[in-house]
């Protein structure tokens, strides 16, 4: 025992503290009215609940655009990077050698370790010329690209768990590669893929550099309005509070759902497993 | 069935992950090395022309160049010291296994989930000056109200304070990790042999979590190059360029100033900075089981 267990608890209630207050803030200002928010000394629980900043939020012009936008985009790549993901994560996760894989990890692990920046520079300008800017399916594209090395590595370490001899006995049986993958690979790692899918939608729905560069006022999605509010010199924390709120919701309600799987996602790419 | 063809079409499966990956790394990055010898001007109608290394040669006469890595190695400096110990330490904590610990660990995640954008925001109003809930809590226990984003020292103290908030959980997990991984039967036999608590932390625990906190040290490093998000919510880089890091000074010169080969040129750079670091976790991470 590193500390006594008292400390030992003390830590741990104080971190969990500091770690959900911001959370607790961030909605409890949210339903708070105007006079609330800016009351000193600040009000914790008792205040008059409103939906007052939401249904400014929801009356903003473009609001309901800008959420689908989000959704469309998170979705999409989240599509292509698990059909891609697959794929890819089998034959590194069966093969210890093939033509290419070095050269593979390497492109993989310099999409975690290169600035988002360095390359968005040119995307930018490349995205231009074939008529990707501002386009949801410039943004499917590009945030798949930078998302699916994070699918692979995720989805190798739960096809690594389907036992070898499994595949083995159905080649022996005669099947080919095409319906072993569909009859064998895939359902056994469909929990895997859900995981999966709801780890990387989580990059793609928090992703903000991606689409403050890429996106102009069609395709913008929840993370660029969110910023927006702090370039308005009339600071207004309570609809602030609500976008944040609606772009936080959703996340809280996933990680409840993978808890289990959670903790493989977020440490993937960072150990060789 | 010969071997030769079982193997074939496993190469084949990566190839749609060599398309993706071609677009939004193999080919932008060539193109951008290319632009960084042009003279592009976003605000600019004139063709672009061919320059040499003019931008490279601006780029490193610049003051902010050299004042923007420094902030940039400051910010990196002072957040891994204050990460990994605070890591190591709730993960030693979650490692003993006490009633609780899995509803602790969940509650102590949460933080890395959530959208970076949306917590600067928060951020920005509890480090308020005059309505904020954390210059409130200093007030209570007597201490001055802080101007948090006005100044140079305090705006670094806000910005760390943010990204550990995120980050200190990806430290926690890595290290719980490594903790799991050593066997219980070094701790026993240790015991057995009399040796104490520190001991056994100092001689045992901490050695063999070296590697992972040398690999964790090297995403860290690469991830406040990479800063972006909270940065841009909380201070924008302000006040005046005093809390701008290498990486935001790309994105303004890009995209603010509309210098785009000027901002290649600062990418390149940035691409040379992070290769020893690129290479150094390629190798730490082979060490890691």
């Amino acid at each position: 025992m590193i500390l006594k267990r008292g400390l030992s608890y003390t830590l741990l209630f104080v971190a969990s503290f500091l770690s959900l207050f911001p959370l607790f803030w961030t909605i409890s200002t949210s339903i708070k009215d105007r006079v609330d928010t800016y009351s000193l000394p600040p009000k914790f629980f008792s205040f008059a609940p409103t939906l007052k900043n939401y249904t400014s939020l929801f009356s903003l012009e473009k609001f309901w655009q800008i959420y689908s936008n989000s959704i469309i985009v998170t979705l999409g790549s989240t599509l292509i990077c698990l059909v891609i993901g697959i794929l890819a994560a089998y034959a590194l996760a069966r093969k210890p050698r093939f033509r290419g894989r070095t050269s593979l990890e390497g492109l993989m692990i310099a999409v975690r370790a290169l600035p988002a920046i360095v390359l968005l520079l040119p995307i930018y300008k490349l995205s231009s010329y074939l008529g990707l800017y501002d386009s949801k399916l410039g943004l499917i594209l590009i945030f798949a690209g930078f998302n699916i090395p994070f699918a692979i590595w995720l989805l190798m370490s739960f096809i690594e768990q389907i036992p070898v001899e499994i595949e083995e006995s159905a080649r022996v049986d005669g099947a080919s590669t095409l319906k072993m993958f569909t009859r064998i690979i895939l359902p056994l790692a469909a929990p895997g893929l859900v995981a999966t899918g709801i780890f990387v939608s989580l990059l793609s729905w928090n992703e903000f550099l991606i689409p403050v560069i890429m996106a102009g006022e069609n395709a913008k999605t929840l993370p660029v309005l969110v910023a927006s509010f702090i370039s308005n010199r009339t600071l207004d924390w309570g609809p602030m509070a609500a976008a944040a709120t609606v772009a936080l919701i959703p996340i809280v309600l996933l990680t409840v759902v993978i808890q289990r799987w959670l903790v493989a996602g977020l440490s993937s790419g960072a150990v060789k497993e | 069935m010969s071997r030769r063809k079982n193997l074939r079409p496993v190469a084949q499966l990566t190839i749609p992950t060599w398309i993706f990956l071609a677009l939004v790394v193999l080919i932008p990055f060539f193109y951008g090395v290319y632009i960084s010898f042009l003279n592009i001007n976003l605000a600019s109608f004139l063709p672009p022309s061919f320059v040499g290394f003019d931008n490279y040669q601006n780029v490193l006469a610049a003051s902010e160049t050299w004042s923007t890595l420094r902030i940039t190695l400051i910010i990196t400096f002072i957040g891994l010291l204050t990460q990994i110990p605070i890591g190591v330490l709730l993960a030693l904590v979650l490692h003993e296994n006490l009633r609780g610990t899995r509803i602790f660990r969940s509650i102590l995640i949460t933080p890395m989930l959530l959208t970076p954008v949306a917590v600067g925001l928060t951020y920005r109003f509890m480090f308020d000056t005059d309505l904020g809930v954390i210059n409130w809590a200093l007030g209570n226990i007597g201490l001055e109200k802080i101007n948090w984003l006005g100044s140079q020292t305090s705006a670094f103290f806000a910005i760390i304070i943010v990204d550990s908030w995120q980050s200190i959980p990806f430290v926690m997990l890595l290290v719980l990790a490594a903790l799991t991984a050593i066997s219980p039967s070094l701790y026993e036999a240790a015991r057995v042999d009399g040796a104490s608590t520190s001991q056994i932390l100092r001689r045992i625990t901490l050695p063999l979590i070296t590697p992972t906190l040398l690999v964790i040290t090297m995403i860290k490093i690469m991830d406040f190059l990479k800063l972006f998000d909270t940065l841009f919510i909380l201070t924008r880089g302000g006040p005046g360029n005093a809390t701008t890091t290498l990486g935001l000074w790309t994105y303004k010169t890009g995209f603010v100033f509309l210098e785009l080969s000027r901002a290649a040129a600062l990418g390149v750079i940035i691409t040379i900075i992070t290769l020893p670091v690129y290479f150094l976790w390629r190798r730490a991470s082979r060490g890691v089981r």
